[in-house]
């Protein structure tokens, strides 16, 4: 059968269908753009050196999406975290940033956590100006100084200073004055900054080194360096180490028998739940940094109801099972964003970093006001002093007394036990 | 290949590398590409001692790092191009292959691949404590945001990694089939007779560590404006070596292709692995392959081919004979 119709009418009627569906599909096409859920690209380190913090962190920020996209969305958008592996390795950063840009044509980039995984992120979101949030970098916008660029690490203008400060400042307060000090940390990248940082603090007290020296950062046995500071008997032994030298301290100074009047400052992974059950008591007395603890005076809206949901997930999934190190700041810093898109009601980033910049943010760790560089305005690391621990049991620290916050005042939650040796 | 061919597909591939790079905007494929030619160059350059001469080298993250080392201290010291980077990166890389083959060479087997393995802890040892370099803290380098010619910086880094691979499979390709192949296969197969045979064998094995480092320091050079951030613990990365190594085994070590073939497949299916199922898995396909290969294919892709190549003429010789 043929048509009837000429073959020019046939033509006008497929235009005119072609231009209905054209005008037709414009608006539809633009609902179907705005149902498209808002796209936060990251990568994390979920293997490799940092994945028992990386893992954790993740999830903290997979609840926040959940929690946000259960309130519907951000500006009537459900939000997408789309996250690759970095598998702590530098150099597979700008790959995964680049996918993340022009392939998964995210919305927005965060960083992954750690100084080593922000900073070679740097370029690429300096070269689009795109607004970039960090998770636990140390000064990574020294040298860049991009004004889009925030990080939610409490350590304030001068990390290498302020991340002992307290420390110090704890120390010249007590009676008898402590006189000496031995620094020891580990050949690697934060102990060597908090190391520069303390001797410009100790120089300023007028406190005099009798020993600094820093062992590889595989050292598998510290006794010896523990012998050797025993044998100068310094009033304050002030450590900057990782997490497996920081246990190989602790023990070592128990097993010399090391007892100054003060011990601690700047240990990483004392915090984490692997070494707090691992040592027990053998932490008692030691005054330590830490950004969050379980303590009366750092209760923020939102704290407790996130890690009871934290702690009930974290054991089905078999991460970090009291999560106070990193998953409340990687949540707090996906608030912020939360606060910024609805603040602007826009994905604009220059509006976004404006907006953070000026705004001060409320965060499940608290007000959350950003200064220089990106930097928290005002530091706010604590000492605690891990006090009364009998056992290794878990649940102990999920209650506050066990690392009550003994520095800086404003958050003071108990009374140091000074000296070290009287704990023990 | 003939050299005229070899030289005349090389410039092609330059050509296409860079019309591609002017069409092509999604900078995600040349941050891939990179890493996988820069892993054809560490391949190439760990063959050329590895599998010409049967040294095998865990060392190849101390000449990478020190080649992007002396990239770091020419950008701070003079702000150095790139050019000058490459240079100086694969002169002081040769110059340690050269220095290292003196005091290692002696030793073989097992004694051998130890030294070059304590070789990188302790060259990563010595940045760790240089601060100049950023010490253990390691240092942000801003890189050039464009270049003349391709617009934005990394489309020119992929260019110039791609003659660097290039040039580093001609090098292998010239080595193996000049008197210096020869006589680095006779090593191979027994040193020894080698030897008896008249070979200069130690000054043969000087030249192939000079030029693997010189190589593997030139692959190095230009990591620093690739990642911006240098810092010990990813340049002296113990990858670098298991992957230098590991791709010319799947690839096929006695010949220039097998580096090539092992690091396109390998370097694609970690590249792949990253941004698909995201996880650990890079270093277990890389293990798993190489387990597979040693048992199913001892001599790599390349000598898996020549073999079934080998059956197929006997099966066509037997034919013919039944026929006549």
């Amino acid at each position: 059968m043929t048509s009837k119709r000429a073959p020019g009418t046939r033509a006008w009627i497929s235009i005119v269908v072609l231009l209905a569906i054209a005008v037709g599909a414009g608006p539809w096409a633009s609902i179907a753009r705005a149902a498209d859920p808002i796209k936060i690209g990251l990568g994390m380190a979920l293997t490799g050196g940092l994945a028992a913090n990386g893992k954790p962190a993740l999830m903290a920020m997979q609840m926040w999406a959940e929690d946000v996209n259960k309130k519907g969305g951000l500006l009537g958008r459900q939000v997408q975290l789309i996250y690759y592996d970095d598998q702590t390795k530098p150099a597979t950063v700008p790959a995964i940033y680049s996918k993340l840009l022009d392939v998964d044509k995210v919305d927005i980039v965060m960083s992954g956590y750690g100084t080593n995984m922000i900073a070679p992120a740097m370029p690429i979101v300096i070269d689009r100006k795109l607004l970039f949030l960090g998770l636990f970098g140390l000064a990574n916008n020294e040298k860049f100084q991009y004004p889009n660029y925030f990080q939610i690490l409490p350590a304030g203008q001068n990390p290498a200073v302020e991340v002992s400060l307290p420390f110090w400042e704890l120390a010249v307060k007590q009676t008898p004055k402590p006189q000496t000090v031995a620094i020891v940390g580990a050949d690697a990248e934060y102990p060597h900054n908090a190391l520069a940082g303390a001797r410009e603090v100790i120089k300023k007290y007028g406190l005099k080194i009798v020993y600094d020296a820093t062992y590889p950062p595989n050292t598998t046995d510290l006794t010896s360096v523990a012998r050797a500071i025993k044998a100068l008997d310094p009033d304050i032994v002030f450590v900057a180490s990782y997490p497996p030298d920081s246990a190989l301290m602790v023990q070592a100074a128990h097993e010399v028998g090391l007892k100054p009047k003060l011990f601690g400052g700047g240990m990483v992974g004392l915090q984490f739940t692997a070494l707090l059950t691992k040592l027990g008591p053998k932490m008692n007395g030691i005054v330590n940094y830490d950004y969050w603890v379980p303590e009366p005076t750092l209760k923020f809206p939102g704290i407790e109801d996130f890690l009871k949901r934290y702690q009930a997930r974290a054991e089905k999934e078999g991460v970090d099972p009291l999560g106070h190190y990193l998953p409340p700041w990687a949540y707090a810093y996906c608030q912020v964003l939360e606060h910024a898109i609805n603040g602007t009601k826009s994905l604009d980033q220059q509006k976004l970093a404006d907006y953070i910049r000026k705004n001060e943010h409320d965060t499940i760790v608290g007000k959350v006001k950003f200064g220089k560089n990106g930097e928290w305005e005002t530091s706010r690391v604590l000492m605690v002093q891990y006090q009364g621990i009998e056992t290794s049991d878990l649940e102990q620290f999920k209650k506050p007394g066990k690392r009550p916050i003994v520095a800086p005042d404003k958050y003071r939650s108990g009374t140091l036990i000074y000296p070290y040796s009287k704990v023990k | 290949m003939s050299q005229r061919a070899f030289l005349a597909v090389a410039a092609l591939v330059v050509v296409a590398g860079f019309l591609v790079s002017r069409v092509l905007t999604n900078q995600y494929y040349y941050f891939a590409a990179y890493v996988i030619l820069q892993y054809v160059v560490l391949a190439t350059a760990w063959n050329i001692l590895g599998g010409y001469t049967g040294y095998v080298n865990f060392g190849t993250p101390a000449f990478f790092a020190l080649g992007a080392y002396t990239s770091v201290v020419l950008i701070k010291m003079m702000n150095a191009p790139l050019g000058l980077q490459l240079v100086g990166g694969a002169a002081v890389a040769g110059l340690l292959g050269l220095g290292i083959g003196y005091l290692t060479l002696r030793l073989r087997g097992v004694f051998f691949s130890i030294a070059t393995l304590a070789l990188a802890v302790v060259l990563q040892t010595l940045f760790v404590n240089w601060e100049y370099t950023g010490g253990a803290r390691g240092l942000s380098l801003i890189r050039p945001a464009t270049a003349p010619l391709f617009g934005h910086y990394v489309q020119f880094l992929f260019e110039v990694m791609l003659i660097l691979a290039l040039f580093a499979v001609g090098v292998a390709a010239w080595i193996e089939h000049s008197w210096i192949g020869r006589g680095l296969a006779a090593i191979r197969d027994n040193e020894e007779a080698a030897e008896c045979m008249g070979v200069p064998t130690l000054r043969l094995k000087l030249v192939a560590t000079t030029v693997s480092g010189a190589l593997m320091g030139l692959a190095g050079a230009p990591f620093p404006y690739f990642v911006t951030f240098v810092e010990p613990g990813s340049v002296f990365d113990l990858n670098y070596a298991v992957n230098s190594l590991a791709m010319p085994m799947i690839g096929g070590s006695t010949t220039w292709v097998g580096p090539i073939i092992g690091a396109v497949l390998l370097g694609t299916a970690q590249q792949v692995a990253t941004v698909t199922i995201s996880s650990a898995l890079n270093l277990l396909i890389v293990g798993v392959i190489l387990v597979a290969f040693v048992i199913l294919a001892p001599e790599g892709i390349v000598g898996l081919i020549q073999r079934l190549a080998r059956r197929r003429e006997g099966d066509v010789r037997l034919a013919h004979g039944k026929a006549t």
